[in-house]
């Protein structure tokens, strides 16, 4: 595990209210992610592991107990704090790529880019490097419906990675990939993961995500059950 | 983000084509109804104005309370006195006198006995001065249907209809039988030089025109005249300025005990005309709401069905920072760009079909045979410079309210609950 934590969860609880009753999605969690971890929230439907990746997301906020992202309490954030640590710091990726259908690829990728304050050349020269990383430099102009899954979770993590965020939380990517794009997208989010120590952490219950990861947090009915360091059989 | 917005809005049709074809067919409906209704009831006041109202008209008080009957025995005496006065204070409007009567008109054949007659009405009008306004004011060389107009005394037109019915040809001789201011009676004859359809089925009815001089020497209304019109320049019905002048006016006579002493009224106080230009006005209101609300309805789900399918935009872009605030606010701007588009298309296809109208008009005059009001036959739509912005009120209101709708909808939706629907 990494020095420095940026993602820091103490005593947290998070119910949500079911009819005139609460239902306990997380209880009593405790985590500790540092800079450039490779982690990922594994175990079945039901268990928490998107309500946790949107509370660290600052998408939701806990019930009791704290949950500090880059030093930001996330209940004590306002909608327009959020939006900026959102905006600044965390990237998402999602199963569904949700690449907007009307937009280039480089536009899609220049979309993340937009919130913040860069020049029309800045913009430019992020998007290209972005793409490069992912290898899509000869798609620019293409349209969503022109790629294929692989190319269109590739442009998503573009998206995401564009803006360089200290943290990016990405949810079931693989679910709509075959074995080989998984792979690639994978290795892809992995190298990035080395050469830009962005803090990587999945939502997962593939195997071949899992064989990625440095370390992996096992949930069920809300409570951590394993939190373990792996050694990846794919790394690097 | 605005340009990045305005591609979105250029390329996905479903998201600007049905939003920009409601508006711009809610501001076409709204301009060229609007301009319609507008031509509609200022032809109607026109005529009234032009034919019997005037903008004001003096009257004697008796006159006035028996007006219907057009009784020229209680006509007003001394006009040539009281237009220099009216001139005098009112020097920017145009005074004129007129004398409608009624009478027979005898057409006899060539040995001098009755061919046929019947019962006319008669409009006494200045046709022979040197500046006389009046053939213009009520368009005369436009309802010439045969010859001309009269050119000197004693020369008279019929309308085209009643020509007919009597089977008076041009150049012909007829006699006015009537009765004198006095109540002795009257006859004169009159060449026929012309024939005339003014479109409209009371005026056209049995109507004979001639000069009011010729009337006077009929009538024996030396120096008298039934009614005294005055025209604001320009031809302009002004009611602040035309209550102003009746004012001023009448508290002039308002010691005099004589019931032939002048008075003036306006023309919204004559022929309930005030009431058609207060619903013409209350009219045009309901119209642009109708459209404003009907619309906001149509886009308001129109909006909202625009709005989840956008879900995954707006999920993505909270997301990816956005707040939800600025979500909210692009949603405004693309409605007020949408909404603007919209609104030229409409204005520019409503202006189109109303300059049609305006040249050409509807025809309704197979439906009007047997009405006694003074109405055109041919209805008309009228361009003025509101026409050009009207139908922006409606178009952007609505889709600026229609957006703002059901944009509240998604605005409300907790943060996690929109990012949840990404994964739909």
């Amino acid at each position: 595990m990494n020095t420095a934590s940026i993602i820091s969860i103490k005593n947290m609880t998070k119910r949500f209210p079911v009819g005139k009753g609460e239902f306990t999605a997380l209880e009593n969690i405790n985590l500790e992610f540092g800079e450039g971890e490779f982690a990922g929230l594994v175990g079945p439907s039901g268990s928490g592991k998107t309500t946790l990746l949107n509370i660290i997301g600052s998408l939701d906020s806990p019930t009791e107990g704290t949950a500090t992202v880059m030093g930001k309490n996330i209940a004590q954030l306002s909608h327009k704090e959020s939006a900026l640590l959102r905006n600044l710091h965390i990237g998402f990726i999602f199963q569904s790529y949700n690449l907007l259908p009307v937009y280039t690829v480089f536009e899609n990728v220049e979309f993340a880019l937009l919130l913040q304050n860069h020049t029309a050349s800045e913009r430019r020269k992020a998007v290209m490097d972005a793409l490069e990383w992912v290898g899509l430099t000869d798609k620019v102009k293409s349209k969503p419906a022109m790629l294929s899954g692989g190319e269109g979770q590739r442009v998503a993590i573009a998206r995401a990675m564009v803006k360089r965020p200290k943290i990016l939380l990405a949810d079931e990517p693989s679910a709509n990939l075959d074995a080989k794009n998984s792979h690639q997208i994978l290795k892809t989010m992995k190298q990035l993961n080395k050469e830009l120590k962005t803090t990587f952490i999945f939502s997962t219950h593939d195997e071949k995500v899992m064989q990625y990861l440095d370390r992996t947090i096992s949930l069920a009915d809300g409570k951590v059950v394993k939190d373990e360091l792996t050694v990846a059989a794919n790394a690097g | 983000m605005i340009q990045f917005l305005l591609k979105g809005i250029l390329r996905d049709r479903s998201r600007s084509l049905l939003p920009i074809i409601v508006v711009a067919s809610g501001v076409f409906l709204t301009v060229l109804l609007s301009t319609f209704m507008k031509g509609l009831f200022n032809d109607i006041i026109d005529m009234n104005a032009h034919f019997t109202t005037g903008h004001v008209k003096v009257m004697t008080r008796a006159y006035a309370d028996n007006i219907a009957q057009m009784p020229n025995d209680l006509a007003l005496i001394d006009v040539a006195n009281l237009k220099e006065e009216l001139v005098a204070d009112y020097p920017d409007m145009e005074w004129v006198d007129r004398i409608r009567f009624g009478g027979l008109i005898d057409v006899p054949d060539e040995n001098g006995e009755t061919k046929t007659q019947g019962p006319a009405v008669g409009q006494a009008v200045d046709l022979l001065s040197p500046n006389t306004q009046e053939p213009q004011r009520m368009n005369m060389e436009k309802a010439l249907r045969q010859g001309r107009l009269p050119k000197q005394p004693g020369e008279a037109m019929l309308s085209e209809d009643f020509a007919q019915k009597l089977k008076v040809e041009l150049g012909e001789e007829v006699t006015l039988f009537g009765s004198t201011m006095e109540g002795g009676m009257a006859f004169k004859n009159f060449k026929i030089v012309g024939t005339v359809s003014f479109g409209a089925t009371v005026l056209d009815r049995g109507a004979i025109i001639v000069d009011i001089a010729d009337a006077q020497e009929a009538l024996a209304m030396e120096d008298a005249a039934a009614e005294i019109l005055g025209f604001f320049e320009g031809d302009t019905y002004d009611d602040e300025k035309a209550k102003e002048i009746v004012a001023d006016f009448n508290a002039k006579y308002a010691n005099d005990p004589d019931e032939y002493a002048p008075v003036m009224q306006s023309l919204k106080e004559q022929n309930d005309l005030g009431s058609l230009l207060d619903m013409s006005e209350n009219m045009r209101i309901i119209l642009v709401s109708v459209f404003v609300f009907a619309m906001s309805i149509v886009l308001w789900n129109t909006g909202l069905l625009g709005g989840l399918r956008r879900y995954t935009e707006f999920g993505l872009r909270l997301a990816l920072g956005e707040e939800k605030k600025h979500i909210f606010k692009t949603m405004i701007y693309e409605a007020i760009l949408i909404g603007f588009i919209g609104s030229v298309v409409g204005t520019i296809l409503g202006l189109s079909v109303a300059y049609y109208l305006q040249e050409y008009g509807i025809d309704f005059s197979g439906m009007m045979k047997n009405i006694s009001m003074m109405l055109p036959q041919v209805y008309r739509a009228q361009i003025t410079p509101d026409a050009l912005y009207i139908g922006f009120i409606p178009g952007l209101f609505a889709m600026v309210l229609g957006t703002a709708l059901s944009g509240i909808g998604i605005y409300k939706r907790e943060t996690a609950q929109l990012f949840k629907e990404l994964e739909v």
